[in-house]
């Protein structure tokens, strides 16, 4: 093999490198927006306070433009025998469990998305769909999402849902926390109807201080642990109650971030894109030199 | 011997009973396609919001890459080892992994909702995103896979093009055309051999990545942080045994001898990768001591003994017999189970380990989500019989001996 | 500097009025310091300056709950829903087997009862999210409870809907006919079947416990739930209580806690025994017969009116601080005293004032003793018991 050819090897070596590594440095600032904000609201809900009402369903459907029956019908109680998921029709479900303490008093427990500090589908998203907002608010953008449901099998709390029957854009549904109305200083829908305000929309960092000052105040009537302080890194929602609530409506979760291993993962493999950079270049030695061997041979 | 071959179109008749029947199978696949084009997958498939993802992706996208890895593996003992008694099989190796990989793309734009967005991760980034990653490099090295197959097309064209009436003046320019392509092509294509070995590394580990961030919703078995290592060495040493498979369906679909002594050398390559896979398998498994799970009797726990005892144990035995390395049936059905091994290994993965916490039923493909699997396979075998027929791939013997020139791809002199 | 003098004069009167002339239920609390209740120096009515909930050492005074106000309409929040008529006598009346009326007002203060939007700010989106606003304060107190009975949570259970956005009429309070809660038929007995080896069965009486111990309901009932008797579809506790014994399925420590507020001193035999007890009985119990007089007083006469009654000794003068000659009519004991000893000091008999042994005819009369010879005549009481 000539001189010559071997030249054009280490040159175009190095420019498919520098190529990838421009890749590299483009990447970094494409991350989807992941803002965690000191200030960033929150929502605690006291499970002790929820009558189960389902107020909070009507007022969700109603404010994302998803067909409805009229309020006065959710006081239908039987829906209760089952358990229910948010799915694309429901962005939010109340479901009943029973109390050990007093069987006449179920525990209702509302479940929505959790808008974690640390999101899952913000990291999993192959698009950058999901963003994390200053105020907390996980949300979904439709003009970028390719309908890949990554989210879904990220999500630790199994939350957004897909629209299996639609063709044509079908979308990823989840509470988006009320972004569109927090934007312009309202309430969340379902905090704004809860009748016995059993949600409480506030900073963050001010509902654990009051979580804990109520936990103190009654140790009789709750059990102390605020589900969601800690789950994944932390969650915007949270959640107090009579019982371990971890045992009812909601999996146990260690405190680790949920995208934490794979991010590092994925971030040990592509670190400035020197491991894949460097194997390119064992390779093209490897080639070079065996090259080499069999052409000595052949001489 | 090895010298005396050289790749030539197939000579025989395309239409056979076994193409009818495969043809068939291919219709019902895309009738079924054509349901989730214009109903969504919801008509189509069992998936819902609790089992987001199912045979789609587990076989038709995992399962696929990991089957098309004979592309890269065979590539790097080939061209960046440059073991030169490999070259017979490089050009069967790269069409099975362009064909796989065109057809993994087909799968993703089938599964995701809105397959006419499949662009979208070309503009839009997401950097820590295991799929992001594994989007992009399948992208790329598709574009790698063509552009390294593109010296055959040269090769079946040059001196052969000719266009008839009107056309016939672009005879010239086009036959000008290739023979420019060729030569640059050739020039430059160890860049393309790299970086289709690069890609295929980064993106067969980035597939084990993918179910990480599931979590605790997959059974611990297969949970483990190497994930995305168990991956790429599956990926690996599954990459041998498929080039045994389809050379040996190969010969005896169109009647050839099986190249046995190319066959065994690769054969008894397998044995450390496959060793290796299994050491850290089980390796991982002791010291997060997940084998308290294989206690239980339960849908998991047999699939994982399975996946490890018939997917790996018992070929890794078969790989390191002398006799089985020479018996070309014996080679034929290690292979086989190596392939289900890893097959079975991307079904657990992504869907038998994948156990929510909230749900209803449990999953299980519906008949339209398995018709349009087995409906790609069977197109896959089609074209591939295709271009066989039309294209230089599969080596023959040549009755007018010349001497190899630099890059087998082209394979022939020029 | 004249002016400044005056000045301060006035201040100083004001502010020594002003404290001086406290609210009538303050007067109760003269012990207490201010700062308890107010964090100002000078709380007016219109700004009590209140100490922020929860108030945990507040003293608090309320009502009976038959004084109570009857109906209290509750309408100033909702622009959907009529305005909630709400029995609070009657509410009053249940809140006596629970939590009295700090299950509501909570965190009140020995002045007047606080309206719930002092401190329960009617806007949702707020400052201080610590406290429930308005409309959450009036529902935790309300559906809670009823949804524990009626397990009804549905809004038209209390509301009704305004018809096309207007109040329909307005309520009239007096013409809404009143509701008491019925009074609760009270078991006279319960026998209980414990686990115990010595002494199966404890019998309580309930009626004495109240009518006679004076015991109020809350002593006992202090968390009971309206479900207790309300629960439709499950026997009811009243049902439970006439089908004697009563099978004991708490645990020993719950079940002594109500008896051991007063009990706690008392030997096991006290309450338990092989076969149900009769009724309370002084002389059995304590060993010490009531006669005609003292029988027909209440227990707290003389035991006092703590929950818990004082042990007394046998000595009259105990009580009986005034008996003394010339006071007393010793006829009412049944022995009419003669001439010749109506005007004796009552301890020339009865030695040491010690009335329960019998007097001593030696120290003066060699030759006579009681009660052999008497000194005087005995008579047959006219006065009877009117039982």
């Amino acid at each position: 093999m000539e001189k010559q050819s071997r030249r054009e090897f280490f040159k175009t070596t190095a420019i498919v490198g520098s190529a990838i590594a421009g890749l590299s440095s483009n990447s970094t600032k494409a991350a989807p927006k992941n803002i965690l904000s000191e200030d960033r609201m929150g929502v605690l809900v006291d499970t002790t306070a929820c009558i189960g009402c389902r107020s909070c369903e009507w007022a969700c459907k109603t404010a994302h433009g998803i067909e409805t029956q009229s309020l006065e019908k959710y006081s239908d109680r039987t829906v209760f025998k089952n358990m229910r998921r948010p799915d694309v029709n429901a962005l939010t479900v109340v479901n009943e469990y029973a109390n050990h303490q007093n069987a006449q008093l179920p525990t209702d427990v509302k479940i929505q998305c959790m808008h974690c500090d640390h999101p899952a589908c913000v990291s999993a998203c192959i698009v950058g769909a999901f963003s994390k907002q200053e105020n907390g608010s996980v949300i979904w953008d439709t003009k970028k999402c390719i309908g890949c449901r990554y989210c879904m099998v990220a999500c630790p709390f199994q939350v957004p849902s897909f629209e299996y029957n639609k063709a044509i854009n079908p979308e990823i549904k989840k509470c988006d926390f009320c972004f569109e109305r927090t934007k312009v200083g309202k309430l969340p829908a379902c905090v704004e109807i809860c009748p016995v305000e059993a949600l409480t929309y506030g900073p963050r960092n001010d509902l654990i201080k009051i979580a804990r000052e109520r936990i103190k105040r009654n140790p009789d009537k709750y059990f102390d642990y605020i589900y969601g302080e800690y789950e994944v890194g932390g969650t915007s929602w949270m959640y107090i109650g009579n019982q371990d609530l971890r045992n009812v409506a909601f999996p146990k979760l260690g405190d680790k971030p949920a995208p934490g291993v794979s991010e590092a993962i994925q971030h040990g493999i592509f670190a400035y894109f020197v491991p894949p950079v460097s194997l390119y270049a064992l390779l093209g030695g490897i080639m070079w030199i065996t090259k080499n061997r069999k052409n000595s041979e052949e001489e | 011997m090895v010298s005396y071959m050289k790749p030539a179109p197939i000579t025989k008749k395309y239409f056979t009973p076994g193409v009818f029947v495969l043809m068939l199978i291919a219709l019902n696949g895309i009738a079924f396609l054509l349901g989730r084009l214009f109903f969504g997958i919801g008509a189509v498939t069992h998936l819902n919001n609790q089992y987001p993802w199912g045979i789609w992706i587990g076989v038709d996208v995992a399962a696929g890459v990991a089957l098309a890895a004979g592309g890269f593996t065979t590539a790097a003992l080939g061209h960046v080892m440059h073991r030169s008694h490999y070259h017979d099989i490089v050009r069967p190796a790269l069409l099975t992994a362009l064909l796989g990989y065109t057809f993994v793309a087909l799968s993703v734009s089938i599964d995701i909702g809105r397959w006419y967005y499949i662009w979208h991760p070309m503009i839009m980034w997401n950097g820590s995103s295991a799929l992001f990653e594994v989007g992009i490099c399948v992208m790329i090295y598709l574009t790698v896979l063509y552009i390294e197959f593109l010296p055959i097309v040269t090769e079946r064209f040059i001196n052969h093009v000719n266009l008839k009436g009107i056309f016939s003046f672009l005879n010239k320019p086009i036959e000008r055309l290739l023979m420019l392509l060729d030569k640059g092509l050739s020039k430059v294509m160890f860049v393309f051999i790299i970086a289709g070995v690069v890609l295929s590394t980064l993106h067969q580990s980035s597939l084990g990545t993918l179910m990480v961030i599931a979590g605790p919703k997959m059974h611990p078995l297969w949970q483990t942080p190497i994930l995305p290592l168990l991956f790429l060495l599956s990926a690996i040493s599954v990459g041998f045994p498929m080039v045994i498979f389809e050379s040996m369906i190969a010969a005896r679909s169109f009647g050839l001898k099986p190249e046995m002594e190319i066959l065994s050398r690769l054969g008894s390559i397998v044995p450390p990768i496959l060793g290796i896979y299994l050491a850290f398998k089980l390796g991982d498994m002791f010291i997060r001591e997940t084998f308290v799970y294989l206690t239980s009797f339960n849908t998991q726990s047999v699939m994982f003994t399975i996946e490890v005892l018939f997917g790996v144990i018992i070929p890794l035995r078969m790989f390191l017999s002398k006799a089985v390395l020479k018996s070309p049936l014996w080679l034929f059905i290690a292979s086989c189970l190596v392939i289900f091994g890893v097959l079975l290994n991307r079904i657990n993965n992504f869907v038998t380990a994948y156990t929510p916490p909230y749900s209803f039923s449990s999953y299980f493909p519906s008949f339209g989500e398995i018709s349009v699997t087995v409906g790609f396979i069977a197109l896959l075998v089609l074209l591939y019989r295709l271009i066989v027929f039309n294209f230089p791939v599969i080596s023959v013997i040549d009755r007018h001996y010349t001497p190899r020139t630099k890059y087998a791809i082209r394979g022939s002199e020029q | 500097m004249k002016n400044f003098i005056l000045l301060n004069v006035v201040i100083y009167s004001i502010v020594i009025f002003s404290q001086s002339k406290l609210p009538k239920n303050h007067s109760l609390s003269n012990k207490l310091n201010c700062k308890t209740c107010h964090v100002c120096e000078v709380p007016t009515k219109k700004d009590p300056c209140l100490v922020a909930c929860p108030r945990n050492q507040m003293v608090t005074v309320y009502q009976s709950a038959d004084k109570t106000v009857n109906i209290v309409t509750l309408g100033e929040l909702s622009k959907k829903y009529d305005p909630v008529v709400f029995f609070h006598r009657a509410h009053a009346q249940m809140s006596e087997m629970s939590g009295g009326c700090v299950t509501c007002h909570h965190y009140n203060t020995s002045g007047p009862i606080q309206p719930c939007k002092n401190c329960h700010q009617e806007e949702r989106k707020r400052e201080d999210i610590s406290k429930p606003d308005l409309e959450a304060a009036y529902h935790r107190q309300c559906i809670n409870c009823h949804r524990e009975w009626s397990h009804e949570n549905s809004c038209i259970s209390c509301h009704e809907l305004k018809k096309a956005g207007k109040v329909s009429q307005k309520i009239d309070v007096k013409k809404i006919k009143s509701k008491d809660h019925p009074k609760l038929k009270a078991p006279e007995k319960v026998v209980y079947e414990t686990l115990s080896r010595k002494g199966k069965f404890v019998t309580f009486y309930h009626d004495e416990h109240i009518n006679l111990f004076g015991i109020k309901c809350i002593n006992c009932h202090q968390q009971e739930n309206c479900s207790k008797c309300h629960d439709k579809g499950k026997p009811t506790l009243t049902q439970q209580l006439y089908n004697l014994p009563v099978k004991i399925h708490k645990s020993a420590d719950q079940h002594h806690k109500p008896c051991f507020s007063c009990h706690s001193e008392d030997r096991c035999g006290v309450c338990h025994s092989n076969k149900p007890e009769g009724p309370f009985n002084h002389a059995e119990r304590t060993g010490w017969a009531l006669n005609r007089f003292h029988e027909k007083l209440s227990c707290s006469k003389c035991h006092g009116n703590s929950d818990k009654f004082a042990k007394l000794d046998n000595k009259c003068e105990s009580c009986h601080k005034n008996f003394a000659a010339g006071k007393f009519d010793h006829s009412l004991t049944g022995l009419k005293l003669d001439e010749n000893h109506k005007d004796l000091d009552c301890i020339e008999c009865h030695k040491e004032k010690n009335f329960s042994n019998s007097p001593a005819c030696d120290n003066c009369h060699e030759d006579k003793s009681f009660p052999k010879n008497k000194p005087g005549k005995e008579i047959t009481i006219s006065l009877k018991k009117k039982k």
